[in-house]
């Protein structure tokens, strides 16, 4: 990718990416995570996300993703979209509004609801949001993003 | 009450601080692990060639200050509490990005803890500074502290 930011009008859409949630992908975040707060590599245990008994005797049907997944590829998709203006001073806020299940599709989208244009640049708030493949939100949320002019 | 599990934790708990350094291996595996592929997180091929911090990774310092807070219940250290906590909101605000081999300071509070249907959710606000000061990150969060509701588990 490069530093080059679009620019967008009011309703504009934009998309992340579009991926099954698998097993695997959730021991990648579950471990990473893990990883990076021990600073070395390790390897995730029994959770609600790996672990279908132990999902079930708290009260689940089965093994949901972690919902830090899905708020990971919104934020791909916003340094995608927006780039270092994302890293330097943009917001995102996402709620898991229902579990993702393993073999759901998830697509990651995002809408412009405005763009406030000045002479440093351009305000943008956006509505982000997961759906499964029949459309169903999964999770809800918002951003914002101030793209500068540099 | 800080030093029990994370069901302990009251509204106006103010957390004991973390300082760590960010290293190249903690951004990679992270970007690895949520599949993030944008070169600026995995190594200096960034603007002004410095390794990136993924913005996210706020939620990584989220389980390291609660490891130094909530004694008996450290993820990082395999300690688990009989409920499993669901994460519900995430918030961040990112104010500047965190560079490789910069330190980073964790620090916040627990601004509230309430009943909504019969479950238990507690508020959280973390702040992440450099060393030297520069804010980095702001960040609120809401997790609900056990999914079934007591009825549930008997049923």
């Amino acid at each position: 990718m490069n530093d080059a930011v679009a620019s967008f009008d009011i309703g504009a859409e934009i998309a992340g990416p579009v991926r099954l949630m698998t097993a695997e992908r959730i021991e990648w975040y579950d471990s990473a995570m893990l990883s990076a707060g021990k600073g070395e590599l390790s390897q995730v245990g029994v959770n609600i996300h790996t672990d279908d008994e132990y999902a079930k005797a708290q009260g689940l049907p089965a093994i949901i993703a972690d919902g830090m997944i899905m708020t990971n590829w919104c934020s791909s998709m916003m340094i995608q979209h927006f780039g270092m203006d994302y890293l330097e001073h943009g917001e995102l806020r996402t709620k898991f509004i229902k579990p993702v299940y393993l073999g759901q599709t998830v697509h990651v989208r995002g809408r412009v609801l405005s763009a406030d244009r000045s002479d440093g640049g351009v305000s943008y708030a956006l509505d982000v949001w997961c759906e499964d493949e029949n459309g169903i939100k999964v999770t809800d949320g918002d951003a914002k993003v101030e793209v500068r002019r540099r | 009450m800080l030093g029990g599990t994370i069901g302990d934790l009251e509204a106006g708990d103010e957390f004991e601080p973390v300082e760590y350094e960010l290293t190249a291996f903690m951004c990679r595996e992270y970007a690895h692990g949520v599949e993030e592929n944008c070169e600026w997180f995995h190594s200096p091929l960034a603007p002004g060639g410095r390794q990136i911090r993924p913005p996210t990774m706020i939620h990584v310092d989220k389980m390291r200050i609660l490891e130094r807070n909530c004694l008996k219940e450290r993820r990082m250290s395999g300690e688990a509490a009989p409920d499993a906590r669901v994460h519900y909101e995430y918030h961040a605000r990112q104010h500047s990005p965190a560079y490789v081999g910069e330190r980073l300071v964790v620090s916040g509070r627990i601004t509230d803890r309430y009943v909504k249907r019969g479950r238990t959710y507690i508020d959280y606000y973390l702040e992440v500074r450099t060393s030297d000061g520069r804010l980095v990150t702001t960040y609120t969060d809401k997790t609900l502290l056990k999914y079934a509701v007591e009825q549930e588990l008997a049923a």
